[in-house]
């Protein structure tokens, strides 16, 4: 019996290496690519080791103005997070704390955009930024995207979970709303903020139809609004046929990410979990 | 001693309106509105009238360099959407479908099976949760790239993969019986690991006890899944198949770059046709009639899951 169960967890252990592999190896295999010699990608067998001819690296690298691209992804990511959590911690706090009229409406109100996806809302936010003359700005990248339902319904949760003797101690000691908020509110939901903040921050990092809609002219390069993605978008375009240049790109475009990823993994599965999380409710 | 029984009696009294005559307190409010105002307003000026204005644009043979010059059309978009030129609005509505529902079927199912593997932690198993998460944190864009490769059927993995199992091998992307299949498998590869996290979550919440008790009563391994476990999964698996199906029926990216809707329209979904005739062909007018009838069914899925769900969860968010 013992053995029995003994050999059921290597069975499991080894399940669960075959399949951590299977998940990573498609970007282990795009270092490859981009390592490899340009003719070598044309035949069976597929090269599974590098040849570290570091060329191609220098040729993606000096043929984008990658520095600015990057920045732009930076800036609209950053202030995106910005916005995000001021409008989720101020909604979050009116619909969990305060009572006032019309909160149900408003709730309501929140909620509906959940059923309004991003492909509906394309054509009319173009026609909306065409007019406004916000078409190749920050400003449409940043703006539309500076409030988020999971973030105001996260941080409510938070609040909802908040002992009501100290919101009765502060309510007592006459505290306004926003010293409460300063003082009490803001570190009782910070492992929300936190979450929304990395979930944000991601999102905006990997948007793509958004971008690539409301930036599609072609600027001057150093000039450019774009974000990493929709500039390695430009370049697969341009040198499709450049397999280790653009696996290349590819592995320095998504490296970031994944240092991001993996320093805050345990934040990323607490996002996920709390999403889960609110289904219990 | 006032201050004492004055919070006695806070503490006691009932949250609810009770409170509104104690003028102190701030929670009572009529400036509330203004603490969601920048949420909403953000909301309202993208996501809430464009939608209504969706409509509007839907009924128009819209001008997009000059709208001043647009054609009103009454109905006229949507009886286009019965017109048997390609790529068919009909078409593309089942490729929308037929997405949907493989990403529902085999991301529920593949991403339950992982949470039940990995779900006793310790650091191999974590691990590997880490690895089955990192897709979903990486740009679709940049991986959708790296997939087009594994397709290839020249030098591709996938491939090179069936070929030394001795398998019949597969034009994959190149061919419009597979290019779908292939589109489904590298949005797999993308999504699972988040609905993986989302179960993994349900499950750490499960009770122990209906478990030994079902153990007790001598239940098979089988059973005690199928009627402790997943009976007790249900609102975690309403959750993760409203969100695949959601997300799906949105997913634009992978069709983008993979795919660009070929060959022969055959990964040509209702989402990826808006974009197309909105921002390709420029008929703005018949690409809102088209998301007009996306929203529809979005509206009408999230409906259908809140009438089959059941009381508890009315906290979720889709």
């Amino acid at each position: 019996m013992a053995g029995a169960s003994r050999a059921g967890r290597w069975a499991r252990r080894v399940f669960a290496v075959a399949i951590a592999i299977a998940f990573v190896f498609p970007f282990y295999w795009t270092v490859v690519i981009s390592l490899g010699h340009p003719g070598e990608f044309s035949d069976f067998p597929p090269v599974l080791v590098p040849h570290w001819d570091w060329s191609n690296w220098s040729r993606a690298w000096h043929s984008a103005p990658w520095l600015r691209l990057f920045g732009n992804t930076i800036l609209i990511a950053s202030c995106t997070v910005v916005l995000c959590l001021v409008t989720s911690l101020l909604a979050g706090f009116a619909f969990g704390v305060l009572r006032f009229p019309g909160r149900k409406v408003l709730t309501l109100v929140v909620l509906s955009v959940l059923m309004m996806p991003g492909t509906v809302l394309i054509i009319p936010d173009y026609v909306l930024a065409n007019d406004l003359h916000l078409l190749n700005t920050y400003w449409i990248q940043i703006i539309p995207w500076g409030a988020s339902v999971f973030g105001i319904f996260l941080v409510r949760q938070f609040f909802l979970t908040m002992p009501a003797e100290i919101l009765d101690a502060a309510a007592l000691d006459g505290a306004s709303r926003l010293r409460f908020l300063r003082s009490i509110g803001i570190p009782m939901v910070r492992p929300a903020l936190i979450i929304v903040a990395i979930n944000v921050f991601l999102g905006s990092w990997n948007s793509f139809l958004w971008p690539v809609i409301m930036t599609n002219s072609s600027m001057e390069s150093s000039s450019t609004v774009q974000p990493v993605e929709v500039g390695l978008s430009t370049f697969a375009n341009a040198e499709g046929t450049d397999f280790p240049g653009l696996a290349a790109a590819v592995t320095f475009t998504t490296l970031p990410v994944m240092v991001f990823f993996l320093l805050l993994q345990r934040q990323f599965i607490r996002g996920a979990l709390s999403a889960a999380g609110g289904v219990r409710g | 001693m006032t201050a004492t029984t004055e919070a006695a009696k806070a503490l006691a009294a009932p949250p609810g309106p009770g409170r509104r005559n104690r003028a102190r307190d701030f929670r009572a409010t009529r400036w509330g509105w203004a603490y969601s105002a920048p949420a909403v307003l953000v909301f309202l000026a993208f996501v809430i009238i464009p939608t209504g204005y969706t409509f509007y644009v839907s009924l128009w043979k819209w001008n997009a360099l000059n709208p001043a010059l647009s054609k009103f059309k009454g109905l006229g978009n949507y009886s286009r959407l019965f017109n048997a030129t390609q790529p068919t609005f009909l078409s593309s509505l089942w490729h929308s479908l037929y997405f949907t529902g493989a990403m529902v079927v085999g991301g529920t199912a593949i991403s339950l099976a992982l949470a039940l593997l990995l779900q006793r932690g310790g650091l191999l198993l974590n691990s590997t949760r880490v690895a089955v998460f990192l897709p979903h944190a990486t740009p679709m864009i940049a991986t959708s790239m790296i997939w087009v490769w594994i397709f290839n059927p020249k030098f591709g993995l996938a491939d090179w993969f069936l070929h030394s199992l001795h398998l019949p091998t597969s034009q994959w992307l190149q061919s419009s019986s597979s290019s779908m299949p292939a589109v489904i498998i590298y949005s797999l590869w993308h999504e699972v690991g988040f609905t993986t996290v989302v179960f993994l979550g349900g499950l750490a919440t499960l009770s122990n006890e209906l478990s030994e008790a079902a153990r007790v009563d001598g239940c098979s391994a089988w059973q005690e899944f199928w009627h402790v476990t997943w009976h007790q999964l249900r609102p975690v698996t309403v959750f993760v198949v409203a969100i695949t199906a959601i997300t799906s029926l949105q997913a634009f990216t992978q069709f983008y770059q993979l795919s660009s809707g070929g060959p022969a329209y055959s990964t040509t979904t209702l989402s990826y046709l808006v974009y197309q005739e909105a921002f390709i062909f420029s008929d703005t007018g018949y690409g809102a009639a088209l998301a007009v009838v996306l929203f529809a069914i979005t509206v009408f899925f999230t409906l259908v899951r809140r009438r089959t769900a059941a009381g508890g969860e009315s906290h979720a968010l889709v």
